[in-house]
């Protein structure tokens, strides 16, 4: 256990809201080794996001550890990357810009030729040649999420922390997507907490599958995913221990979004 | 045999019904045009000002609202005499420096409030009771005060602009997508960095809706000073034409605001567009 890099000790959450606390997350454990590639999936509302939130510092729990690395994560936490769900690229920079900001900063300071030099990588690996110039408001979705994707990555964080970051992307650019994380990850051996609702993608992805029980969230079956890597992401929904792993989580899961739906 | 389809044509034709859609089809075809527009625009102004010219008289006493040959002969006369330029050189210094000092005073405090919360929650009550306070109500203080030169308006012009400014920065600031803030603080930004790089970038689009609006409320104020107590602007012209009964002094007064008006107006929207060509 004290090999884990994030370790979930217990945590809990409540927000308030009119006086009444609402239960986000009842105590939830689970430790995420070195490396590993873990997919939280749920139905919304279920406190996945607040999970990520709490990893990257930005919450803290209302009861329970959070451990990264052995300590606890009481401020924010600068080792991890953190792509949300909402779009955050700032519209007046433009796609360079937007991915370089991170290098901008004193604490990732780096000499301007080897910027651009990263920059120019970075635009290459997320596939954005020939849209250096232009600004976000003039990117389709997908193009978008790759830009946030190649900000995240230009600062070389140790762990990930992916929230639904492909739900508004097309079913055909999704797996485009998914088999340009995998090919980063394993090249960059990251550390990578995904959440999502599409058990598919989770499959496919990742090393370990949680899955969340509707609000308030509890861990309700944690599962390994034991399909070969490199896997081909756009293949693998077709074989038949993809289907077989899907059909087992899926029972886990649908009653959860039939009370999510409910609630 | 042959009447029938004839008749039948007769009765799609429909009476005057399609020549009207062929006169609706050409103005909006002409109007969907910019040179079209123009023309349109320009013919409104055309028959408003004949009306206006024939009118006067015949239809309302022309002591009231004068005609517009008069106003025009009314700015010549200005023009030659040099008055117009000395009145429009006031009015134009008093709103400007408002303008200046005003917004930029207003933008900092705007900043120092929107970046220390606990700053704001003291100072809330009394900033919005400033702001709701019609500032026109202090132009006497500023008499007092500054006396009935330049310096009155001045401060007239910029404690209205002041507010606008204030409020409009305090917005940017609370509605900012948060998101972008979060991101460069998980990038390991600093807060000044956050502030330089998010905050003062993504306030301007209200920043520059501060300025635009404020255009209009610093002429406002600088003519009210005028109009209150003064010797000089526009507002004075104005204020002089009235107690003559001159009222083509009183509409050339207003026409010449407009224009300022418009022309600084539209200075700020094109260096707006210029700022923000990332909008676009």
């Amino acid at each position: 256990m004290s090999s884990a890099l994030i370790t979930l000790d217990n945590i809990a959450k409540s927000f308030w809201r009119d006086d009444r606390a609402i239960t986000a997350l009842s105590p939830v454990s689970l430790s995420i080794q070195r490396e590993e590639f873990v997919a939280l999936v749920g139905p919304s509302g279920c406190g996945k996001s607040t999970i990520l939130n709490m990893v990257a510092g930005l919450l803290q729990p209302t009861d329970g550890r959070l451990l990264y690395e052995g300590k606890v994560v009481g401020d924010l936490n600068r080792r991890v990357g953190y792509m949300t769900q909402k779009d955050t690229l700032l519209p007046w920079r433009t796609v360079t810009d937007n991915i370089g900001s991170p290098l901008e900063l004193a604490c990732h300071k780096t000499p301007k030729a080897e910027r651009e030099e990263r920059i120019r990588q970075m635009i290459e690996l997320v596939g954005l040649k020939g849209f250096e110039k232009h600004y976000p408001g003039e990117l389709s979705g997908g193009m978008r999420r790759r830009v946030a994707l190649a900000r995240m990555l230009i600062y070389d964080p140790e762990t990930l922390l992916m929230d639904e970051p492909f739900g508004a992307l097309d079913a055909q650019l999704k797996l485009v997507m998914h088999d340009e994380i995998q090919r980063i990850v394993g090249l960059g051996r990251k550390t990578v907490l995904f959440v999502t609702h599409d058990l598919g993608e989770a499959i496919a992805l990742a090393d370990r599958v949680v899955v969340f029980s509707s609000r308030p969230g509890r861990i309700k079956a944690v599962r390994a995913v034991d399909l070969p890597r490199p896997r081909d992401v756009f293949r693998i929904r077709f074989t038949p221990r993809f289907t077989e792993l899907h059909e087992e989580l899926w029972d886990e899961l649908k009653d959860e979004v039939r009370k999510g739906t409910d609630a | 045999m042959t009447t029938q389809p004839l008749k039948r044509e007769h009765t799609t034709l429909a009476p005057a019904g399609s020549q009207s859609s062929t006169v609706a089809q050409w103005l909006r075809r002409t109007l969907a045009r910019p040179t079209g527009r123009f023309i349109a625009q320009i013919a409104i102004i055309g028959i408003f000002l004949a009306f206006w010219e024939l009118g006067s008289g015949p239809i309302l006493p022309r002591v009231w609202v004068s005609t517009p040959s008069a106003i025009f002969a009314r700015i010549v006369f200005w023009i030659k005499d040099g008055s117009l330029w000395v009145h429009l050189a006031a009015t134009v210094t008093a709103a400007a420096s408002g303008y200046i000092i005003g917004s930029m005073g207003g933008i900092a405090t705007g900043l120092l409030l929107g970046l220390s919360p606990r700053l704001e929650r003291i100072s809330g009550p009394f900033v919005i009771a400033l702001y709701s306070l019609p500032k026109v109500a202090l132009a006497p203080f500023f008499v007092i005060f500054l006396g009935i030169g330049v310096e009155s308006k001045i401060a007239l012009v910029a404690v209205t602009v002041y507010f606008l400014l204030l409020y409009n920065t305090l917005d940017g600031l609370h509605d900012l997508e948060r998101g972008w803030a979060d991101a460069y603080r998980i990038m390991g930004a600093n807060k000044p960095e956050i502030v330089r790089n998010v905050l003062l970038p993504g306030i301007m689009p209200w920043i520059f809706s501060g300025l635009r609006i404020a255009v209009r409320y610093a002429f406002t104020a600088a003519v009210l000073g005028e109009l209150i107590a003064g010797n000089e602007g526009i507002g004075f012209l104005i204020e002089s034409s009235a107690g003559n009964f001159n009222s083509s002094g009183i509409f050339a007064g207003v026409f010449i605001l407009v224009i300022c008006s418009v022309t600084a107006t539209q200075l700020i929207t094109r260096t707006e567009k210029a700022v923000l060509h990332w909008r676009n």
